[in-house]
């Protein structure tokens, strides 16, 4: 079988009951927490600037969670 | 004795390969030759001068409540169209329990912008597994449907009002592989997920509370039964199109399925987005994933009036919000109240937004005093009135009694040079047509005659026989209908007859022919000769639809 191909753009997928901080401590254990919520955040506006559910989590376990920043254009 | 020849024709089988002159013989069904025919038939039709083509298939619909009404799924036969693939988006009508009916019907009228009155006028529930529902629609089909099975629906059913709320459990996720193994026996062609839409309430759809695990056991089920994966992603962000394609990947080869994404848009502000979504296809590709992404044909066009919701607005809170949950009086009392239609339009009235009103024209009144208004853009009329766009807009909507229809035109996925190139992409998958949704926004009809006339007659964006191949040899496989696409002995008697000079859409007009009084937005075929399904003319410009209801559940 074939392998699938790493990521273009390193993400995560939410793990159940997953926050921004549970994702920073999992996925960016070297970065100190604050610092690392807030670079998540800033890689995943989708997520974070959209209005909560109603489960009062902006993140939904289907999302993409992309673990680092975009590539520069060009 | 043959039951219908169709003879003298210029085949176009279905496979890319040169067309030549030739005969169609079918029986039974089924074709049973493609060459020189010399046996008699019952029913002869004279192709000389047409193209003679495997039926086209429509792999993104949403003719779920359509069929139940209309077994034709009206106007697509006529535009040369012989297999729908409805059940898209997470969607689906079944499964179905009693209790959760409204709730569907509230997404299916958020999302694909489907009337409530229709279903509360046009669908007799008595269905609620998808064997019960499949038997139901079969009674009278015409046309083949391949169903998918939504998946935000398999989680209505196993988890109720929690789908919408939380993960699923081991136990849940195990209803939901019975469920869907149960859907597949009974006729599902795949699954389809969506991580963008929201419900009636604007909350996410119960796909969206869905975790890695649970989409991966459900294709575990797909893979047992050779079945395809769809989804509707973020289409509007290239890296997390990109991302899906990933995902979809790892899915296509840990489970050997087939999976496709929709749709694919290039937009006015591309920006390179589609080039660099194209290039992730084809590296999964070359890796040795399935994953087809869904191209439309069409510009897109979209159509309002104040009467209904519009997704056009949503970005405008206080205007979704009276569209979405306000009656008519409501609307009515927000744009002449004085104090709440200053505010309305000063939201309105933004950077971002004055473009599309600026777009607008005026296409449809119902008043006598405003009639010689109908085609004139929105700018003209304000200008001539001296008042300001959104105001203008809001005026004629009260002249009107909310019965003014306003059209943007090419709003996007208009770079014909840029779609053209990426139809002829032998990854790119032709489709996403959403086939009876957005009823009120605009005609998802036409599709198929829009690819012949703009992109192999205008724009000779690709051949006629790669043209055909890819909305039929190419959609069947990729779906695994396997007898379907292509004439050849032994394969389904569905072929569509066509000028391929004048094959196109026709304009885009206002019918009210949907229960409870509803109307659409349709646009008629040119060009399309005859249609048969299963062996039997099924329309003709001729003589129009036929009795014949050979329709089918596919794949069978």
């Amino acid at each position: 079988m074939s392998q699938p191909l790493p990521a273009a753009r390193s993400f995560t997928r939410p793990q159940p009951n997953d926050d921004w901080a549970s994702i920073a401590a999992r996925e960016l254990p070297d970065v100190p927490a604050e610092d690392a919520v807030g670079m998540l955040q800033s890689w995943n506006f989708h997520v974070f600037m959209r209005p909560a559910s109603a489960s009062g989590n902006t993140i939904l376990p289907s999302d993409i969670i992309f673990l680092e920043a975009p590539a520069a254009e060009g | 004795m043959l039951d219908i020849a169709i003879r003298n024709g210029r085949i176009v089988d279905g496979s890319g390969l040169p067309a030549f002159i030739g005969d169609v013989g079918i029986k039974d069904g089924r074709i049973v030759r493609v060459g020189r025919i010399t046996e008699e038939a019952t029913h002869t039709i004279d192709a000389a001068g047409k193209v003679v083509a495997p039926g086209f298939i429509d792999p993104h619909t949403h003719f779920d409540a359509q069929l139940l009404w209309d077994g034709a799924a009206k106007p697509a036969i006529e535009h040369g169209v012989t297999t729908i693939v409805p059940g898209n988006c997470s969607l689906s009508l079944a499964p179905l329990k009693a209790e959760h009916r409204m709730k569907l019907v509230g997404m299916f009228n958020q999302i694909e912008e489907m009337p409530l009155k229709a279903f509360k006028e046009g669908v007799e529930w008595n269905w609620e597994t998808f064997d019960e529902f499949v038997t139901r629609i079969k009674k009278d089909l015409s046309v083949n449907v391949a169903p998918l099975v939504g998946h935000s629906v398999l989680r209505l059913w196993v988890m109720g009002e929690e789908s919408m709320k939380r993960c699923a459990t081991a136990d849940e996720v195990q209803a939901m592989q019975k469920l869907l193994a149960e859907c597949i026996e009974a006729g599902a062609v795949g699954l389809s997920t969506s991580y963008v839409d929201m419900d009636e309430t604007l909350q996410p759809v119960p796909s969206r509370y869905a975790d890695e695990s649970e989409l991966d056991a459900l294709c575990e089920v797909l893979s047992t039964h050779d079945r395809v994966l769809q989804i509707v992603h973020e289409f509007y962000d290239a890296d997390l199109t990109v991302a899906r394609i990933d995902q979809l990947a790892a899915l296509s080869l840990k489970h050997g399925i087939t999976t496709t994404l929709s749709p694919l848009f290039v937009n006015a502000d591309d920006n390179g987005a589609v080039d660099k979504v194209m290039k992730r296809v084809k590296e999964q590709m070359a890796a040795g994933a399935r994953v087809w992404p869904q191209v439309q044909t069409r510009p897109i066009d979209i159509s309002f009036c104040f009467e209904v919701p519009s997704l056009l607005f949503i970005r405008l809170p206080s205007w979704y919000a009276i569209m979405r949950f306000g009656s008519h009086e409501d609307i009515v009392a927000a744009f002449s109240d004085p104090e709440r239609r200053p505010a309305l339009i000063a939201e309105a009235e933004t950077e971002q937004m004055n473009p599309l009103w600026s777009r607008l024209v005026l296409r449809q009144v119902q008043t006598d005093a405003n009639q010689g208004l109908v085609g004139k853009s929105l700018a003209d009329i304000a200008q001539a009135r001296g008042t300001g766009l959104v105001e203008t807009m809001i005026d004629l909507s009260l002249e009107e009694d909310l019965q003014a229809h306003f059209l943007s035109a090419d709003m996007g996925h208009n770079d014909n040079a840029k779609v053209g190139a990426l139809l002829r992409d032998p990854n790119v998958h032709i489709g996403a047509s959403d086939g009876g949704a957005h009823i009120l926004s605009f005609s998802t009809y036409g599709d198929t005659g829009y690819l012949f006339s703009k992109f192999v007659r205008d724009e000779q964006a690709l051949g006629l026989e790669a043209a055909v191949k890819k909305i039929t040899s190419d959609t069947a496989a990729i779906w695994g209908l396997h007898d379907r696409g292509l004439l050849r002995a032994g394969f389904a008697a569905d072929v569509t007859v066509f000028d391929a000079d004048t094959i196109g859409r026709g304009p885009e007009y206002y019918v009210q022919d949907v229960p409870g009084d509803g109307s659409r937005y349709v646009r008629d075929a040119t060009g399309v000769d005859t249609v048969i399904i299963g062996g039997a003319v099924a329309w003709s410009e001729a003589a129009g639809y036929t009795d014949a209801r050979r329709g089918q559940i596919l794949p069978t």
